[in-house]
């Protein structure tokens, strides 16, 4: 625990603020319509995250609010102040980390926080308390004095988030925060972005990893083509899906079609697919590079039935993963398509 | 750390403007962004080495080049020490090879979103140009210093002593700041290092359609009269006087006006250019 005269040192204590946002529209001036209407509201000291593709709009979005563009038309407010009218006046209470790290490659750790810190207008002590906190924070003390151009990925990262947390801001906007980093550095900087939140910082996060804004969001806002498409808390938005997703891995049965592998799975596939297509509890079946992937209700009640019915000649099946419903299932099921091809085939395999 | 969630601000004026006004904001952030652009710039090894080693360099090849050039009529008599008489073109050439380099360094940070992260915060935003013309002033003074340096050790003299030689450098780094826009110009507008070295390069010509190398009697009609518009001969004379007659006030003044203009005319497009570019 800080003490009293500690605290009021370290500089302003975070009033929580909220995040207006009202049939904005930004028309770039190529004719991109890359945000196309959009209304929401982020909730003092909620956390917020808006979760689509790439190209969705988030990134546009995120710098509108963040004023560092102007919107074609529609009002935004951050902490009550219209970020048009008075955008000096919505930096101050902000923080911004960009999507891709940007710190002061040839500045140290320390250098870089209190060059940040004296742009917000702190100095003397309250600044050098405030660095000192920050650094000890993201477990960067040992390398506060090396340049951080010698950083590795996560503590430029940490650094990066050091430096939008400075002043104390009331709301942080996160652009992609985890993009690029190792699984490892991602997790304690989600544990970190949590502990963030708890000190009363209304936070709204862009992302495209459906398990990020699984994991961090009280509340998603799935994105797609500058449209908010639904919002919600995970959990609520995940159980409208109200089925599972089941992933049947297939080996395909050479010699059925002499030796041509993508053939034989293709005819496995379309074999599955006319058998299972049959029964009621599964809603929908598509093919992936090794099977295919199905939208089952109750699925844990219904593999048996399922794997009966596909137990013929033509048909071997090499493994079988049961999901519950994900974010990326929510998405495919008001866009139809998924949010990142690559991170549907996700899944642990059990081995059959 | 232990805060209250939803604590009251206690010592709220930490976010006001404090006690500086417009003025000492502008001032104060154009330090700090400043001090961060020159740390930049001689924490790379080659940088403060090459600012000394070019100069020197380049002043030793001319003087040789045109040892025997005070023997041409129309050098008069007052150029009695050709190195004395060469300085202060060296001089305006080093400030163009500054000059020349320096829009990308607001090009870099313009694409590593160090611009972006700058523009979130309260700073004024020509805190941000005028940060970047900090290294560029001290870059030019520098190089102006090593080539006053070895004129001196190589036999000239300066007229003025000391005083004249630190009105030199100001100079030098006064004319670096205003030129400057030939290299921000072109880099907020083509956002291309490439495009921003090969567009300011195209200035060169003014600088050798200048007194650089010959007085203005020995050019062609033509160039006579460019040169009565040529803001570089203004700057060269100015330093030419403190170098080998006296504090020449009208040519200093002369100097000033001309540097004033080019800064003036050049800034105004450079604002608009960076307007344009975080609008």
């Amino acid at each position: 625990m800080l003490s009293e005269s500690v605290r009021a040192a370290a500089g302003p204590a975070v009033v929580p603020a909220t995040v207006e946002v009202d049939d904005l529209v930004k028309v770039y001036p190529g004719g991109t319509r890359a945000v196309d209407g959009i209304t929401f509201r982020v909730a003092a000291g909620e956390f917020l995250g808006f979760l689509g593709p790439n190209g969705a709009g988030k990134t546009t979005t995120i710098r509108i609010l963040a004023t560092l563009l102007r919107a074609t038309s529609g009002t935004a407010r951050v902490a009550s102040i219209d970020v048009a009218r008075d955008p000096a006046a919505v930096r101050q209470r902000i923080g911004f980390a960009t999507q891709t790290v940007t710190i002061d490659q040839m500045a140290t750790g320390r250098e870089h926080l209190a060059l940040i810190g004296r742009l917000h207008r702190m100095g003397g002590r309250t600044l050098v308390t405030r660095v000192h906190e920050l650094l000890d924070l993201m477990g960067l003390t040992d390398a506060a004095d090396k340049l951080s151009g010698t950083y590795s990925g996560g503590m430029r990262r940490r650094l990066d988030l050091a430096s939008a947390l400075v002043h104390r801001p009331d709301v942080l906007f996160l652009d992609e925060p985890t993009e690029g980093l190792d699984p490892q550095s991602r997790l304690a900087l989600w544990d970190e972005l949590v502990r963030i939140n708890r000190t009363g910082t209304t936070m709204f996060l862009t992302t495209h990893y459906m398990e990020e804004a699984d994991r961090l969001c009280e509340r998603v806002a799935i994105i797609d083509h500058g449209r908010i498409v639904v919002e919600g808390s995970p959990g609520g938005l995940k159980s409208t899906i109200g089925a599972d997703t089941v992933t049947l891995r297939l080996v395909p049965q050479a010699s059925a079609t002499n030796g041509d592998a993508a053939g034989a799975l293709a005819a496995s596939q379309a074999e599955v697919r006319r058998r299972l297509g049959a029964l009621a509890a599964v809603v929908s079946i598509e093919p992936t590079d090794d099977g295919v992937r199905l939208a089952v209700r109750d699925a844990g009640a219904h593999v048996p039935e399922l794997l009966r019915t596909i137990d013929v000649d033509g048909v071997r099946v090499h493994g079988l993963a049961i999901a519950g419903p994900t974010l990326d299932d929510v998405f495919l099921h008001h866009t139809g398509r998924h949010i990142r091809a690559e991170e549907a085939d996700q899944t642990i395999w059990t081995g059959w | 750390m232990s805060e209250a969630i939803g604590a009251a601000r206690q010592n709220e004026p930490v976010r006001s403007a404090g006690p500086l006004g417009g003025l000492g904001r502008f001032v104060a952030e154009t330090a700090y962004l400043g001090l961060r652009a020159w740390r930049r710039f001689y924490r790379v090894p080659a940088n403060p080495l090459s600012i000394v080693l070019y100069p020197l360099i380049q002043l030793f090849v001319f003087s040789q080049l045109f040892k025997d050039i005070v023997q041409l009529p129309g050098f008069g008599a007052s150029s009695g020490s050709y190195l004395a008489y060469l300085a202060p073109g060296q001089i305006t050439f080093t400030v163009f090879f500054a000059v020349s380099w320096s829009g990308g360094n607001l090009l870099y940070d313009y694409r590593s979103g160090m611009l972006d992260k700058l523009r979130a915060t309260p700073v004024g935003r020509y805190a941000i140009l005028a940060g970047e013309l900090v290294p560029l002033f001290l870059e030019c003074m520098i190089m102006a210093a090593a080539i006053l340096v070895l004129s001196l050790l190589l036999g000239a003299r300066i007229e003025t002593g000391l005083p004249g030689a630190v009105g030199v450098l100001l100079l030098a780094g006064a004319f670096g700041v205003a030129w400057a826009g030939t290299s921000f110009v072109p880099a907020l507008l083509t956002k291309n290092e490439q495009a921003t070295g090969t567009l300011s390069i195209l200035f060169f010509p003014i600088a050798f359609m200048s007194t650089a190398f010959v007085p203005v009697a020995l050019m062609p009609d033509w160039l006579q009269v460019i040169n009565a518009w040529n803001p570089i001969t203004y700057v060269i004379e100015a330093m030419r006087a403190l170098m080998v007659s006296g504090f020449e006030w009208d040519a200093i003044g002369r100097a000033v006006v001309a540097i004033a203009a080019v800064g003036l005319v050049l800034h105004s497009i450079t604002l608009l250019a960076f307007r344009r570019l975080t609008d």
